[in-house]
């Protein structure tokens, strides 16, 4: 008898829903089941699957980071603006990791040591980090990169698929991995369900935490760099707003917002379904805050079947017995 | 367990598989050929309707009013040249310049046969016109062009940028008197490129001899929103207590600038000018706060835009410099090279008004 | 040698406001060296005016808060609000000005009912719920307004003219009518919030959600109730937003939701649940908003540099109420309970729930 446990549910109803949703969309617009037409779709939102992949492992954790967005935007000024100071472009790349790396990791000294809320200090962190993008470029863009940068963003790189998405495939693999079948994966998860049971069982917490919010940031600071190759000219404004839509992913994907449960599978569906239904829709010429309605009212009765769902095993149970 | 973990794999897997096996064909263009022949560059036509064209109206944002205006327009010609109705769409905040990469790119998935654009997104804006061009969907911008011109096939610009500037320096000049004094510039955002192309103007035309009373101390900006430019030209008047006006070549920043000035009761000390629509700027002229103001006809705009648009797109005008074209109830237009940027087209479409407080009312 | 405990009636509540009043005086002061004509009644009139709507959405934000939720939504239920009241406003220009805020206060309420269904009753966690009607209710206001802007030449004049009336003038110093309507309000709700016992019930669910369930308390009308609340107020700031700017578009309100949790946040409102008060919601706003209107008056603080210090800012004000409120929060648990001394070889703390919650 197969054990069917809230994640395998969970699971098997967003596989459902990936597969509805594409349907649909194919039977809507001939265009639709182009191979080209698939790449941009992750294309066009390729550095927020990126961050939502870490932003799993953050929420497992029983965490939260909203400064994602603009440590994206705070890495992409970083280059931006250390190109135009005339620093060699791979160097500029480099420093805007190192910048990002080092906003994650006082983020998450700050977390760790001082147990505020995580919702506070990465709210700061949102604020503020905007800011110091902002106090890096003001109010002009950089442009004009190396030619071999933005075709990295921009051309395709192994058949039809473009680096990022090479690099989101490899990354959501490789992050399954650490989550589901590594030690640090499970200590993730534990810390989550429950911290003091997890500190008495010799899990290094503090230390996980600084790790986890410092490789949040230089996720969202490769994200930024890849923004920035695909665009061909960075902004201070750049990704306002992502960290709603990243957060979604990552929620729809059956992560519980309190932590100690999720899995890399369903979050990878969920940025299956959030892609394929912003696309499918915005062909049909839905206008943005519509896309989103839809996929927040996705969120909301995905958690109210699940709710429903819970109480059926219960049941079968109690049939039983 | 294992069974259940398969079952999920072999759904995800369909998924994926529905994806690679698709349909590989283009959707090919509705547009090309039709009776009337392509000018060449130089010789006048008559743009004719008759053929279809499905097309994109893209503004910088929704729920500004000069943008439903120019909309408006571009509906006009669409129905008198029998042609499809343009679909308007834009991002819903003029914040984010992200929203209209995705339109763009998504324009050339779909494969419409145009898309006008009035630019928000800077520089950025260039690979969703790539990948546009690409799929020969033909860019008209409007309004406020794509800097470096390239993919975009002409700019239907609603005044001479230049003379925007030494309106705007006029107006500041005749409001503020011969001895002039200080004034501060509210702006949209940072990125469009029509409002800095303006303030640029403004500054060069401020150092004629003409206007070496007005001192420009300060520019803002409030990105076209309401509350923001109206806490803007607050701190503005608060940070610069000598300013005796405030220039908002924006509709919604002297909206916004009128409303603060009157509210706070400052209407005597600073008055508020710049480009604006009578419908909502009616009140503040009829006091007094905002004695003149300029525009130009945004209807106008919408319905040249898309009729030259329409011209290029069925092939019946070249974009070419020299190329003169009439559109419908405007008359007739010559596409010359653009002087304010490096490299482009435009065509200019035509004068400011500007309005006081005796012909607001028209 | 037991802990000196401190008298029962300096809780930590009062510490904590009477800190955040420190703070606004100390940033009062710095500011006052950096700005010329600082202390003038125009400035006072500049913070009063446009705190209000910040201050509403804090205390909105409060009273859900303290039962350990969220609501994202509140800046779409604003738009949504304004928006709707604001078209209603232009078609009955005659109609009661009650009617007017009635109708705004019954929209919100109504949002937020929803809301509160979904949480309360359908057991789905409050951020997911409020992440997905913040575009819900932004997405439908989008489609309504049909591209359409309010302008505030077709509202009637009594609107308009709302924010600049005032209850007393001294000088150029003025208390705004909305200031002090707005002041009554949440003096009200905080003196309900402490005193009454449904106010007291909604800490002891935010402090322990198992305990107050099976103490028998209607945990589920009561958060049902604390998001009706919360929807009012906000449909209230729909008005007030209506009233100052006139011009209602379709992303009115857009963003304030975290204006009102940082809000909320640097007034001493713990996100888990469980502690702050109304008015301390109230000084977070006066806070920030001081914060941020002197910070765009100082002339070396290009604007760029404003949202980096104000993001600063607010991280120094929570890490102080931190190390402020810790101490004292464990002199006051020692005292509320007599019977407990607390020595050096004691083992626990004599509130140990509240000690993990913050860990």
């Amino acid at each position: 008898m197969p054990e069917w446990t809230r994640e395998r549910t969970w699971e098997l109803l967003l596989a459902v829903i990936l597969v509805g949703t594409v349907v649909y969309n194919a039977s809507r617009s001939p265009v639709y089941l182009d191979v080209d037409n698939f790449v941009n779709l992750f294309r066009l939102s390729i550095e927020k699957v990126i961050v939502a992949v870490i932003m799993t492992f953050v929420i497992v954790n029983g965490e939260i980071d909203l400064s994602v967005a603009s440590v994206m935007a705070f890495s992409a000024c970083v280059l931006g603006a250390a190109y135009e100071a005339g620093v060699p472009f791979p160097l500029a790349i480099v420093l805007a990791l190192v910048a990002s790396a080092a906003a994650g990791f006082l983020q998450g000294q700050v977390i760790a040591r001082t147990g505020i809320s995580s919702l506070v200090v990465t709210l700061a962190g949102l604020i503020g980090f905007r800011g110091a993008a902002r106090i890096l470029l003001e109010d002009r863009s950089v442009g004009a990169f190396p030619e071999w940068f933005t075709d990295l963003g921009r051309e395709d790189l192994l058949g039809p698929l473009p680096f990022a998405l090479v690099l989101f495939l490899v990354f959501v693999v490789v992050a399954g991995v650490v989550l589901h079948r590594t030690a640090f994966g499970r200590g993730v998860f534990v810390i989550g369900d429950n911290a003091d049971v997890a500190r008495y069982s010799g899990i290094a917490v503090a230390r996980t935490k600084v790790v986890l919010f410092t490789t949040s940031a230089l996720v969202a600071g490769v994200a930024g760099v890849l923004f920035a190759a695909r665009l061909g000219s960075v902004r201070a404004n750049i990704a306002e707003g992502f960290e709603l839509d990243i957060i979604t992913m990552v929620l729809l994907g059956g992560v519980s917002i309190f932590g100690g449960s999720g899995t890399m599978l369903g979050v990878a569906l969920a940025i299956g379904i959030v892609l394929n239904l912003r696309n499918g829709l915005g062909l049909a010429n839905v206008e943005a805050n519509t896309q989103t309605g839809v996929i927040g009212a996705l969120l909301i009765v995905s958690v109210l079947v699940q709710n429903l769902l819970d109480r059926l095993p219960l049941r079968r149970r109690e049939a039983e017995a | 367990m294992v069974r259940a973990h398969k079952l999920l794999a072999v759904l995800t897997c369909l998924a994926l598989a529905a994806a690679a096996c698709g349909d590989d064909d283009d959707s090919t263009s509705t547009d090309d050929d039709s009776g009337s022949e392509a000018g060449g560059a130089g010789e006048a036509v008559t743009i004719e309707g008759g053929d279809s064209m499905s097309s994109i109206l893209l503004p910088k944002c929704t729920g500004i009013a000069v943008f439903d205006q120019a909309n408006e327009g571009a509906q006009e010609a669409a129905e008198e040249l029998g042609a499809d109705a343009p679909e308007f769409l834009g991002p819903s905040t003029c914040e984010d310049p992200t929203g209209q990469i995705e339109t763009m790119t998504n324009a050339a998935t779909q494969g419409v046969d145009a898309v006008m654009i009035s630019n928000n997104a800077g520089e950025q804006i260039q690979s969703g016109v790539d990948a546009a061009t690409d799929s020969d969907v033909a860019v008209v911008s409007w309004d406020s062009p794509i800097p470096s011109g390239e993919g975009e096939s002409l700019f239907v610009a609603q005044v001479d940028f230049d003379e925007t500037g030494v309106v705007m320096a006029d107006m500041a000049l005749e409001i503020m008197g011969e001895d002039g004094g200080q004034f501060a510039v509210l702006s949209a955002s940072p990125d469009a490129a029509n409002q800095n192309a303006w303030i640029a103007a403004l500054e060069e035309a401020l150092t004629d001899e003409k206007y070496a009373n007005l001192e420009l101390v300060d520019t803002v900006y409030g990105n076209d929103d309401a509350d923001e430019s109206y806490n803007q030209a607050l701190a503005l008047v608060d940070s610069n207590p000598d300013i005796e006006l405030i220039m908002a070549p924006t509709t919604v920043g002297i909206a916004a600038a009128g409303k603060a000035m009157t509210d706070e009761g400052l209407c005597d000390r600073v008055k508020v000018s710049g480009l604006g629509l009578p419908d909502e700027m009616r009140e503040y002229t009829e006091s007094g706060c905002a004695p003149q103001f300029a525009l130009w006809s945004f209807v106008d705009l919408g319905y040249l835009t898309y009729y030259a648009t329409y011209g290029i797109a069925t092939g019946q005008m070249e974009a070419a410099e020299g190329q003169t074209f009439t559109a419908g109830r405007m008359g007739e237009y010559t596409i010359e090279k653009d002087p304010t940027r490096d490299s482009g087209l435009r065509v200019v479409m035509g004068p400011f008004t500007v309005y006081t407080v005796d012909n607001i009312d028209e | 040698m037991s802990t000196p405990a401190a008298p029962l009636w300096i809780r930590p509540e009062r510490i904590k406001e009477l800190s955040l009043v420190g703070v606004i005086a100390v940033a009062l002061v710095i500011f006052g060296f950096l700005v010329d004509d600082y202390y003038s009644g125009q400035f006072f009139n500049r913070i009063t005016t446009s705190v209000v709507i910040t201050a509403v959405l804090a205390v909105a934000q409060t009273m859900v808060v303290v039962t350990r939720n969220i609501d994202l939504s509140v800046g779409s239920i604003v738009g949504v609000s304004a928006y709707l009241t604001g078209q209603y406003a232009a078609a009955h220009p005659d109609a009661s000005p009650v009617l007017a805020v009635g109708l705004a206060l019954g929209i919100g309420a109504l949002l937020g009912a929803v809301n509160g269904l979904l949480v309360a009753y359908g057991r789905v966690p409050a951020i997911i719920v409020t992440l997905g009607t913040l575009a819900i209710y932004r997405s439908w206001l989008v489609s309504h307004a049909e591209a359409r802007t309010i302008t505030a030449d077709s509202l009637p004049s009594w609107v308009v003219d709302l924010p600049t009336r005032t209850v007393v003038s001294v000088g150029s110093l003025d208390v705004r009518a909305v200031f002090f309507v707005v002041v009554v309000i949440v003096a009200l709700l905080a003196a309900g919030m402490q005193r009454l016992r449904w106010g007291r019930r909604l800490y002891a669910i935010g402090s322990n959600p198992e305990a107050a369930a099976q103490a028998g308390l209607p945990t589920r009308r009561l958060v049902f109730g604390a998001f009706v609340a919360c929807g009012a107020l906000s449909g209230l700031a729909g008005f007030l937003f209506l009233a100052r700017f006139g011009t209602i578009t379709v992303v009115a309100g857009q963003g304030l939701e975290l204006d009102s949790v940082a809000a909320a946040v640097v007034g001493g409102v713990s996100v888990l649940g469980g502690s702050g008060t109304l008015v301390g919601a109230l000084l977070g706003a006066v806070l920030i908003d001081v914060l941020d209107q002197s910070l765009v008056r100082v002339p070396q603080v290009s604007e760029f540099w404003r949202n980096a210090i104000l993001g600063a800012l607010i991280l120094a004000a929570v890490i102080a109420d931190v190390a402020i409120g810790r101490r004292f929060r464990r002199r006051w648990s020692a005292e509320a309970r007599p019977h407990t001394k607390v020595t050096e070889d004691e083992p626990a703390d004599p509130a140990p729930a509240l000690e993990a919650s913050d860990a």
